[in-house]
Order: C-alpha cells, then structure tokens, then sequence
C-alpha cells in the first residue's frame, strides 16, 4: 500500500511527528481528505503525488470552506444595544420591530438589518443670526435647541433628515416668533415668553412631519442690538448713568446751600436778639444813672445845676481854642481872621467860615463845630431817636 | 453521491444567483415601481420581499420620506417695492408614484426644479401683496398658508405633497439694513439726549427749588430780625421815654451839657465867645449880677 510505503513503516498519522525533515503540507492534506472520503464512503483511490484529484477528492475541502463562509456569515448577525439606544429591525426592508439595549442577534443581510437610533440622549442646536423684529428694526438672538430622539421608528421611516429638518425648522421657528413683537419687547421683557412660544412653533412643525423628535428646551441665550448700532447703545446707557449723575449732583448742591441758608438765618435772628437785648439794656443803664442823679438833683437843684453845668463848661473851653469879644464895648467892626486862626492852631476840621462878626453871638458857642463822629456812632443816632 | 461536490456547488450558487435576480426588496423608506420594457407594470408595493421577472421586469426605487428643498438666498419685492432676501425651505414628499414618474422620470433633481419654480412663484406673488411689516409680523403665518394652497394643488400634478413651506432667513438688501441701522442709531441718540434733557430738567429743578428755598429762609430772617430789632427799639424808647419825662427840663439840660462836652471840647475847635455868657459872669466882676 502507498501509504505504508512512506514512512517507517508505521501510520500516516505519524508522518509528522517521526519524522526529522519537516512534513510534507500537501501530503497532509490529502490523506486528510482521503480519510474524510472514506468515512462517506467514497471508493479508495491511491494518493499519489500530482495525481488528479477529481470531484470526489475537492468535496470535503469545499464542505470546509462552506461552513466557515456560514460560520462568518452567521457572526455578523451580532449587535449590541446600549442603554440609551434602541434597534429598529427590518427584514428584507420592512419594519419587523424595535430591539432593547443588551447583546442581540438578527439573521444577517441580506434577510435582517438592524439600525440603531440614540433615543436618550439630549442633542443640541445653537444658532446666533440677525432677524427682524415687527417694527422693522434688527436684533442678534443667539438661541439654543436641545431636543431628543423620541421615537426611533418615526425618525428613521418618515423624515429624510431629521437633524438638518429640526435646524431648519428652528431657524425658522425664531424668526417666526421674533417678528410679531417689537424690538424692546424682544430686548427686555420678552426673552422667556418668545422662548417658549418658539418651542410651541417647533414642536408642532415636528409633529407635523412626524420626525419623532422631542424638543425639551428652547433659551435665547442672547438677545441684542447688532454690531453697527453698539456704539449708539451704549451713548445709551451711558446716558441714563448721566441723568441720574445730573439729578445727584444737583441734590449736592441743595444739600449744601439750603442747611447753610437756615444757619445764616439763625444767626441773623440771633444777632437782632442780641441788638435788641443791648439797646433795653442800655436804656435801662443810662435811664438809671438819670433817675438816681434826678432824685439828688431835686435834693438840691440850684446848686447841682451850677454844679454840672461848670464842670462842663471847664471841660468843653479848656480843650478848644477861644476868642473872647467884649461886645457892648464897641460898635464898631471888629476883625476876626478866623481862618488864620484855625490854621494857626492846626485843626484839620473843616469851617464854614464867619469874617467880620460883629454882633452877639449866642451862649454855648458861636463860630462853626466841627462835627466828629464818636467811637459809637451809631449807637449815639440812635439813641439820640430814641431819646426824642 | 457527494454533496459537496465542487460542481454541485457551483450549480447550487448559479441557482441562487438566478434567483436574486427574481426577487427585490422595498425598504420601509422607499417606493418601487416594477417596469418591463420600460413601462410600468406595478407602483404599490409594500415594504418587504417581492418577486420579477429577470431581464424582462427592472425596478427603480425612490425615497418616500419627508424630504427637503433648501432655497438659499433669493430677493423678492414687497407691496413697497422693498427687496427682501428671502430663504426658504420645501418639505415634500412622493404620493403619487406613476405621475411623480410620468412627471419627472423618477429625477428627484427634476422634480426639486419644478415644485421649486411654482413655490417662488407663490412666494413672488405674495410677498407683492404685502408691505414688508406685514411680511414680517403677524401675517406671516397666513402669508405662508395662502401661497401653500395654490403650491399644493400644483404639485399634486407632479405626484407630489408640498407638505410644508417655511422661510427660514428674511433679510434686508445691504442698502435697505444700512438705513434701518441708520435708523436704530438714531433712535437710541434721540433717546440718550431725552434722557440728558430729563436729568438737566430735573437737576435744574432741584437747584431752583433749594435756592427759592435759601431766598425765603433768609428774608423771613431778616423780616424777623427787624421785627426783633423793633420791638427793641421800641422798648427802649419807652424806658427813655418815661424816665426821662420826669423832669423834661432837666433831662434837655443834661442831655445837653452832654452833648457839649462831646461836640465841642476838641482841640480843633475855635470858640467866639460872647464875654457876657453865663460861664464868663464873674471874670470881670466877682459879685452877684
């Protein structure tokens, strides 16, 4: 037999391991083929090199090759779902039901495919533009969308693109909102109400097309005036701050001079108080001295009288210059330069001159009395009033 | 006989090739239509497996979905011949698919052309009724719905459901936005100045009122004081009035000498004087006169 003639003598099965050269691949396979074929049954046929193999012989290796084709084939029927997705399974492209998260198996293409869908995840949309306001004037809106998946089989069967169909929408959607109301609405109070209303807007879109989508938020995380007009804006604002600089300075102002006033008007009160004290005061002090020197006087009138008018004639002509007439004596003119005489004494007050006098002149006193002006000159006007 | 037999292979895989050129599968987003020769045997297929004939039946598939006609920047006129850059977008769909065929040989581009052209017409004829707030604002809704009716009934020719039309960018010519930002910028300047008119009106509110309020303060003072200084005065004169009214004679006397001392006693003083005063009554004789 061939196959005892090839090594030792002993089973092919020993070929390799007796052997020192190394074995012989195509000899392997071959007797391995030879076997499998005898163990269907198949006629013996001597194993010679180069000999022709036929049908028979190529089976079993192309039974191998099948199995492993189906083997690879079957494998690629695994898929996993995580937690958050789902498997939407269509069998020769026809919707045959949706899978749950874990380790799964569908028959393979072409019979089973299976799409997997992220339900559970929140995506995001941001979009910042320009758009019109009712009032024709511009605002930037800087809006976000979030939103999730929520039905898997509607997203994948009725709309074509369903996250380019939320953004388009939602560009839609804002402008949509933002052009019914006025820009300082839009700016100021309306953030939250244009928010939700676009929400409302997008949202009915979706349900309209069947996009299976569910939009969870919708914010305006900016709203304002455009580039061009910032520099107006903020002349703006910067002149509300000045108003109010305006109005506090001026509160300054009337809290400095009114405090001030009333202080000026106390003292002014204060001060006639105290005038007024003085003047009774005084007239209480000099009508004393009068009654007290009164009462002595109508003690003895004559001689106090003779008394006080001496000391102060003695006072009054021991200080002034005099000229002394003896007037019955003569009728005739008499010279008196009296200029000279002021000038020769030196007196710096001013005369209204009296040349050539002849005549009496009264008791008291004749030519002219400079008048000079006492420490207390106001005082004296007014008690000389007073005293009238 | 040996079943794995390479040629019994080989003839099992010539089967199977022939039999996936007899079968095709709708997918649950498309629409097939079956020809033979180029006409049109059968449109309604469901989703899933179904037969034809090799070499003698092809199928075309289409999509049967929502799909979307993005239109970028376009201008249109209002009512107030004011150009509006306008972008919108179609959201359509195959209904009919033999008049979508017979329309369009199943050339989506062809089809995007056709509805394209009969929504800007819509939109054109439109937007001319309008002014461009009531493009803009409110209307807008009723804007789109108007122009969708006539769209629609259009494209049913085409075998084809406008299911909606939205605008997605309205915009101003270049030109039209500088004059609305023009605008705006006024807008605010006239504000600022209105605020800076208001705060200068009621600062100088303020400083009137406190300096009317200074004025008042200091006459009703001195109205006081010389109320004050009156009754001083008057008190005064009283007290002088009956003291001295006594002895009215005395006191001209005393008051005078007074007066005398204070006038006249000054070393620039010249007196002339009459030798025959009383002062003088004894200078030129000692007795009794």
């Amino acid at each position: 037999m061939a196959w005892n003639e090839s090594g030792n003598g002993k089973n092919p099965w020993d070929n390799g391991r007796g052997n020192d050269s190394p074995p012989d691949l195509d000899k392997i396979v071959r007797e391995w083929q030879q076997r499998i074929n005898s163990m269907f049954g198949g006629p013996k046929k001597p194993a010679g090199n180069g000999d022709n193999q036929g049908g028979g012989a190529g089976g079993p290796l192309v039974a191998l090759i099948l199995i492993v084709v189906a083997g690879a084939w079957a494998f690629t029927g695994f898929y996993t779902v995580d937690n958050a997705e789902r498997g939407i399974s269509l069998r020769f492209g026809s919707y045959a039901g949706t899978t749950q998260p874990g380790l799964r198996w569908h028959v393979p293409w072409p019979i089973e495919e299976v799409l997997i869908v992220n339900v559970a995840g929140i995506n995001k949309y941001n979009q910042q533009t320009r758009m019109l306001t009712a009032d024709e004037n511009i605002v930037e809106v800087d809006l976000v969308v979030q939103y999730l998946r929520s039905d898997p089989v509607a997203l994948l069967f009725n709309v074509r693109d369903a996250d380019g169909t939320l953004n388009d929408v939602s560009e839609s959607a804002i402008r949509e909102v933002i052009g019914q109301y006025s820009m300082d609405f839009v700016l100021l109070e309306g953030r939250a109400q244009i928010a939700q209303e676009t929400k409302a807007v997008i949202q009915s879109a979706l349900d309209e097309y069947g996009a299976g989508i569910v939009v969870t938020t919708v914010n305006l995380q900016d709203v304002n005036f455009p580039g061009q007009v910032e520099a107006a804006v903020q002349d703006a604002i910067k002149a509300r701050e000045d108003k109010e600089r305006l109005s506090f300075e001026a509160q300054s102002y009337a809290n400095d001079i009114v405090p001030r006033a009333r202080g000026e008007a106390a003292r002014r009160l204060l001060d006639a108080e105290g005038y007024k004290e003085q003047v009774i005061a005084d007239a209480d002090g000099e009508t004393s001295r009068f009654s007290q020197l009164l009462t002595e006087y109508e003690k003895a009138p004559k001689v106090t009288r003779d008394r006080l008018y001496i000391e102060a004639m003695e006072s009054v002509y021991s200080n002034s210059s005099k000229v002394l007439l003896d007037a019955e004596g003569s009728g005739n003119m008499l010279y008196l330069p009296v200029d000279q005489l002021i000038k020769a004494r030196g007196g710096a007050g001013a005369s209204d001159g009296n040349p050539g006098n002849s005549g009496r002149s009264n008791t008291g006193g004749g030519g002219s009395v400079p008048q000079r002006s006492g420490a207390s000159g106001s005082n004296q006007d007014s008690r000389s009033r007073g005293s009238r | 006989m040996n079943i794995f037999k390479p040629s019994f292979v080989l003839v099992a895989i010539l089967v199977l090739f022939v039999f996936s050129m007899s079968v095709f599968t709708v997918d649950e987003r498309e629409l097939a239509i079956k020809f033979q020769f180029g006409e049109i045997v059968q449109s309604d297929f469901a989703s899933g497996l179904h037969f034809k004939t090799p070499f003698v039946n092809n199928v075309e598939k289409y999509p049967s979905r929502i799909l979307t006609l993005n239109n970028p920047q376009e201008l249109f006129l209002t009512k107030e011949k004011k150009n509006l850059y306008v972008d919108f977008f179609v959201k359509w769909r195959i209904v009919d698919i033999d008049d979508y065929y017979n329309a369009t040989q199943g050339d989506e581009l062809v089809a995007a052309q056709r509805l394209l052209e009969q929504v800007k017409d819509g939109i054109r004829t439109e937007f001319a009724k309008r002014t461009v707030p009531e493009v803009v604002t409110a209307e807008r809704r009723e804007l789109m719905s108007d122009m969708l009716n006539d769209v629609k009934k259009n494209a049913k020719t085409l075998g084809i459901e406008v299911v909606d039309v939205r605008v997605k960018r309205l915009e101003f010519s270049d030109d039209v936005s500088d004059s609305v930002y023009r605008r705006m910028r006024q807008e605010r300047a006239r504000v600022a100045s209105e605020l800076r008119a208001e705060g200068s009106e009621s600062a100088e509110q303020i400083r009137a009122d406190a300096e009317r309020q200074r004025t008042v303060l200091l006459a009703e003072a001195y109205r006081d004081a010389e109320i004050l200084r009156g009754e001083g005065d008057a008190k005064a004169a009283d007290i002088y009035a009956r003291a001295y009214s006594k002895n009215p004679e005395f006191y001209a006397f005393y008051r005078s000498i007074a007066a005398y001392r204070r006038s006249l006693g000054n070393d620039s003083d010249l007196l002339v004087i009459d030798a025959d005063s009383e002062f003088l009554r004894y200078l030129n004789q000692s007795g009794k006169k």
